[in-house]
């Protein structure tokens, strides 16, 4: 295995020209085991193509290096009241890495939209452009540097979520959203998951415009996050206590800590099982819940995410898509992600598909091989 | 207006296409001259061409059998929905199979526990907010033509509108499409659920302007109905100051639900048309519009009125009651109408810039429309940077067109120029097809092209769109472009 670390895009770019073997790209290495397992592939290390390259608060947009720390974007934009509206969480504990080590172009591959995406949408819908180097050794650019840009393919929404398979990013430029004066978490507690999931579900349609909306089934407790100037925001919460009537609603004390906690599935840190994440449609929520029957699991997303812990024989890749959703195996051991499919299988049209669009970015198949199997 | 000629082996074809279509959807084809005629292009209205067949199907199965045929035959297809495309996305083809979805245009679904619509290609846009609104909801994309477009050109065109900077576009509100394939296999991307479940398919069909597939269902996010909405007017003597005003409400963290610009010549033609009360010495104008809970209007509105006196209006108000507020409105939705009063033909320009460089884009417009000797206006979706002139000429005098065309150009190079784009909601079609390598290298565009021809490798969806040279698929992705000319004679040129 041979480290091959890049300084620049031209380098990067000669790097694969010349290449034949597979790559496994990696920036801070915090999300290495995620995915299906690249057995001794050299690596290429791309976190030299780190810094912020312009960002514009009164554009909303910031463009930075790939291997940026998902960290420093945020401390800069935090300075003018603005954050990235995709809500990143920091998954690297969940997989023995460092907090805090994330780079932007890894959480944007990876997709690992948190909490506030039931309010603001996904990675993929705060890309507008970025540069990166294909299979062919060809550097280019996608999309563009403002919000609202239908010139031609959208490919800035393929790369989000591609677990680095279809190029290297080089550059990205995201569109940011401007950080509410306050926020505050409220908790229904000693509730069961149906009645919690339906409540939450009763919010999200509301125009309260929640920012969190989650449920955890080990503290039996429904936590709704809004947000807004002092004014607006008591006036929210009025409305809530209206909308849920009833119901004990109490404040939580540290509301942002506890969305952490529920979006980066720190929960889940210490303990040794296999975690899932299971999109369903948010009316599935208890149900699949359910029908799994897994003691420790959480709700996100007014139900449309469950993050789920399993002993190392399940595979719930079949209960999703039953429950009309898709499974992904987050967190198991090296053979278990050997042995069962970690994203979900697709159906042959779609896979013939999926192999196709690869080639078109990748055709020797260089960049992070099988990965997402 | 140069168009090359059709390929003959195709219409040689004619009789045998026409009768095998008729097979497939026996009351749905329209062969006749008159016929067709209904169907010779779309908004951008410069353009015509009949097509050499439509075909008109009811079902998803149909559509299939189509798509198998016209892939077996190797005859193109152009989808089309309501034909109001500004940028000649269902230009049809004269040696192609114009496939209209306007009769799939059922409602499947309404699940409000998911706060989503499945709907057939064919259902209007304002269809869905009717479908709905009933239990206090709507669908929020609402392009100026969404009394007529449909869902299934609204995903191939990326649809925006007003309300776009608070509340995005089509692909934001889209949750999944089921989209039929060249060879006509179906295949379902996205659904209910959230996230893809693989590579983000959707993500990259929705836009894609009818060259990856076609689309037969469409899964669409509904939002409950914000409780208030209130408009403010602010009036403002120059440009740079309404330019400040954009961006310090931004900077205050302030997302308006709109924020709609209108120059000096925009408000004297929409004063002529249907008098909304604009004052006639301003620069320009704003409309804004927040909505939310009370609360939060309430303060977003005091807010916004501190910020723009601060930045220089002379005047800021907001609408005392409804009727006023459809005021304020009726002249930014007057905008088209009171400028196609002034000039029998108009151009829409559709590009997006960053939002700093208004001024400097609008002096520099002005000083183009006096070296084109051509009238133009502005309208302008301030929130999102999005930039509507209007340029007004007369095609029946001799060299008026080609002038109106090189100062659209002439815009659209100065938003990439500034940073911006060549086309914000309006889509690039055959409009702005040659203007691609302004924004894009051979590079970028070879990888879009790879991304086509992995979705049609025999390129016969919607050819002639988006991309100014086609080039063959080739197996490995291998693809060589080269600019400026055409390896394929036989592409219709404008």
């Amino acid at each position: 295995m041979t480290r091959i670390a890049i300084t620049s895009e031209a380098e990067l770019a000669d790097v694969i020209r010349g290449r034949d073997a597979p790559l496994e790209i990696i920036g801070a290495g915090t999300k290495r085991d995620y995915g299906k397992p690249l057995e001794n592939l050299d690596v290429l290390d791309v976190s030299a193509l780190s810094g912020i390259l312009s960002y514009e608060p009164e554009e909303l947009v910031i463009t930075a290096r790939a291997a940026t720390p998902v960290a420093e974007i945020e401390a800069a934009i935090a300075e003018k009241n603005q954050r990235l509206g995709f809500d990143p969480a920091d998954w690297g504990p969940l997989f023995g890495a460092p907090a805090s080590k994330a780079t932007i172009a890894g959480a944007l591959s990876a997709d690992t939209s948190g909490s506030a995406r039931v309010r603001f949408g996904g990675a993929r819908d705060h890309l507008l452009g970025y540069r990166a180097v294909n299979g062919l050794g060809e550097a280019y650019k996608a999309g563009g540097r403002v919000v609202k840009n239908v010139t031609g393919f959208d490919l800035p929404k393929l790369i989000c979520g591609a677990m680095g398979t279809l190029g290297v990013l080089t550059e990205v430029t995201l569109r940011l959203v401007p950080r509410a004066h306050a926020s505050a978490t409220l908790v229904v507690k000693d509730i069961q998951p149906g009645e919690g999931l339906a409540l939450l579900r009763r919010v999200w349609s509301s125009p309260l415009e929640a920012t969190g909306l989650a449920y955890v089934h080990e503290w039996a407790a429904a936590y709704i996050r809004l947000e807004g100037g002092p004014t607006p925001l008591k006036d929210k919460i009025a409305s809530l206590r209206t909308l849920l009537h009833g119901m004990e609603v109490l404040k939580v004390a540290d509301g942002e800590a506890t969305f952490r906690k529920i979006g980066s599935g720190a929960v889940f840190i210490d303990q040794s099982l296999d975690i899932w994440r299971i999109c369903v449609p948010p009316s599935e929520a208890a149900k699949t819940a359910e029908a799994i029957a897994s003691p420790r699991w959480l709700a996100d997303w007014a139900g449309g995410l469950l993050w789920v812990g399993m002993n190392e024989t399940a595979d719930l890749h079949d209960i999703a898509k039953r429950a009309g959703g898709h499974a992904t195996l987050m967190r198991a051991s090296v053979e278990t992600r050997s042995r069962i499919p970690v994203f979900p299988p697709e159906e042959e049209i779609r896979a013939a598909l999926t192999r196709s669009v690869k080639a078109a970015f990748d055709p020797k198949d260089l960049f992070n091989p099988g990965r997402m199997g | 207006m140069h168009i090359a000629e059709p390929d003959k082996n195709i219409l040689a074809r004619r009789g045998d296409i026409v009768a095998r279509l008729k097979e497939i959807v026996p009351d749905g084809v329209v062969s006749d001259r008159e016929g067709l005629a209904a169907y010779d292009g779309d908004a951008l209205t410069a353009y015509r061409q009949s097509p050499m067949v439509c075909v008109l199907p009811r079902t998803k199965e149909q559509v299939s059998g189509i798509l198998k045929f016209a892939s077996e035959a190797c005859v193109p297809i152009v989808p089309r929905g309501a034909g109001t495309s500004l940028s000649g996305g269902a230009l049809p083809r004269s040696d192609g199979i114009l496939l209209g979805l306007s009769r799939m245009n059922r409602i499947v679904e309404i699940d409000y526990e998911n706060r989503c619509v499945v709907a057939e290609p064919g259902v209007t846009n304002l269809a869905i907010t009717r479908a709905v609104e009933g239990r206090g909801f709507y669908y929020a994309p609402d392009p100026s033509s969404q009394i007529a477009c449909t869902v299934g050109g609204n995903v191939a065109e990326n649809s925006g509108g007003i309300h776009c900077l608070k509340y995005g576009l089509t692909t934001h509100n889209l949750l999944g499409v089921e989209l039929a394939l060249p060879g006509g296999e179906r295949v379902k991307l996205g659904g209910k659920a959230p996230g893809a479940g693989g590579l983000d398919l959707l993500g990259v069909v929705c836009g894609s302007e009818g060259l990856l597939g076609v689309v037969v269902e469409a899964t669409l996010r509904i939002l409950p109905k914000p409780p208030i909405t209130r408009t403010l007017l602010a009036v403002f003597r120059a440009v740079p100051a309404a330019g400040q005003c954009v961006a310090d409400i931004i900077a205050a963290g302030i997302i308006p639900a709109a924020m709609e610009f209108m120059d000096r010549r925009c408000i004297a033609a929409v004063e002529d048309y249907c008098a909304p009360g604009y004052p006639k010495d301003a620069e320009c104008i704003l409309i804004i519009e927040v909505d939310g809970i009370a609360a939060e209007v309430a303060d977003a509105s005091a807010r916004i009125m501190d910020i723009a006196r601060g930045a220089g209006a002379q005047d800021v108000r907001e609408a005392i009651d409804e009727a006023e507020r459809a005021r304020f409105w009726a002249g930014r939705k007057a905008a088209f109408p009171a400028m196609g009063r002034l000039a029998p033909d108009m151009l829409c320009m559709d590009g997006t810039i960053p939002r700093r460089a208004l001024p400097q884009v609008l002096a520099r417009m002005a000083e183009m429309s006096e070296e084109h000797q051509l009238g133009f206006c502005n309208v302008f979706h301030a929130g999102d940077g999005n930039l509507h002139p209007l340029i007004i000429f007369d095609v029946m005098k001799p060299g008026e067109l080609d002038r109106a065309e090189a100062f659209g150009g002439e815009i659209l190079k100065l938003c990439v120029e500034v940073g911006g784009v060549l086309t914000g909601e309006h889509g690039v079609g055959v409009e702005k097809r040659d203007l691609m390598g302004v924004m894009f290298s051979d590079a970028d565009l070879a990888q879009q092209q790879r991304l086509k021809c992995a979705f049609d490798s025999a390129g016969l969806f919607n050819p002639g769109k988006v991309f100014p040279t086609l080039s063959a698929c080739v197996e490995g992705g291998h693809m060589h472009v080269r600019a400026g000319r055409l390896p394929f004679a036989n592409i219709p040129r404008f």
